[in-house]
């Protein structure tokens, strides 16, 4: 139903609603649970860029100074892991819940 | 059992329930806060993954061991010195598989469920750094 909403309202270009969590120093730095309207087929590494941008130290504990992620970061896209080295080719779909963590450490 | 809670769990209630027609061993983990000069750890989870992923851990291990019976139970929030993080009761036919299973579980939980702690100092705070090699060995 988001569908059509966001469809009215920017005159046919379509949109997805996505929800992002940080977790961990990941979330001190850049809060969690953000839903945001992006347009359809935005991929998952522009969309966490976007975001962490937000605030420097955010940017660089998750991205290097290439704008590459420290390959300690996790993704998951709704509950499964997505590889670092796909994350600029995956879009994002309605609905979907985006994780962004460092490494475990519970135990 | 498998849950993430805030709360403190009753371990001998969990060690009765675990014996089971043909138990022989019952090996309890327990992982407590331990006093590093710290005031309290904070502990974090991505809870609707880490009880999935608790839930594959405790199944592979049952398949693995023939364990009888799993329980896991690991706490989130703020925790002081001494007390309980993690739980672990693993009921088996012999010591063996027992020790094997419980073994099993704990490093495949440090490995890659999605849980976070922090240790709160009087200065401050900092996270405990995880494993880098994504729970597969490599880096």
């Amino acid at each position: 139903m988001q569908w059509y909403d966001n469809k009215e309202k920017n005159s046919g270009e379509e949109e997805v609603t996505v929800k992002i969590r940080f977790f961990a120093q990941f979330r001190e730095l850049l809060g969690t649970d953000i839903v945001i309207n992006v347009a359809a087929a935005t991929m998952f590494t522009h969309l966490i860029t976007t975001i962490a941008r937000k605030n420097p130290k955010g940017y660089a504990a998750i991205f290097d100074e290439n704008g590459t992620f420290h390959e300690f970061v996790i993704l998951m896209k709704n509950g499964k892991r997505v590889d670092l080295t796909d994350a600029a080719t995956t879009p994002v779909v309605d609905g979907d819940e985006i994780a962004v963590f460092p490494p475990v450490a519970g135990g | 059992m498998i849950a993430i809670q805030t709360g403190d769990v009753d371990i001998g209630a969990l060690i009765a329930a675990a014996k089971k027609n043909g138990t022989g061993a019952i090996v309890v983990f327990d992982g407590i806060v331990r006093d590093d000069e710290i005031t309290e750890m904070e502990l974090e989870a991505y809870e609707e993954v880490a009880v999935k992923e608790l839930e594959k851990i405790a199944n592979d291990a049952t398949d693995q061991f023939r364990l009888l019976h799993v329980d896991i139970i690991h706490r989130i929030g703020r925790l002081t010195v001494g007390e309980n993080i993690l739980i672990i009761v693993v009921s088996a036919g012999h010591r063996k598989e027992a020790y094997a299973g419980s073994r099993f579980i704990i490093e495949a939980i440090k490995a890659g469920v999605p849980i976070w702690k922090k240790e709160l100092t009087k200065d401050g705070g900092r996270w405990v750094p995880g494993d880098h090699g994504h729970g597969k060995g490599h880096h």
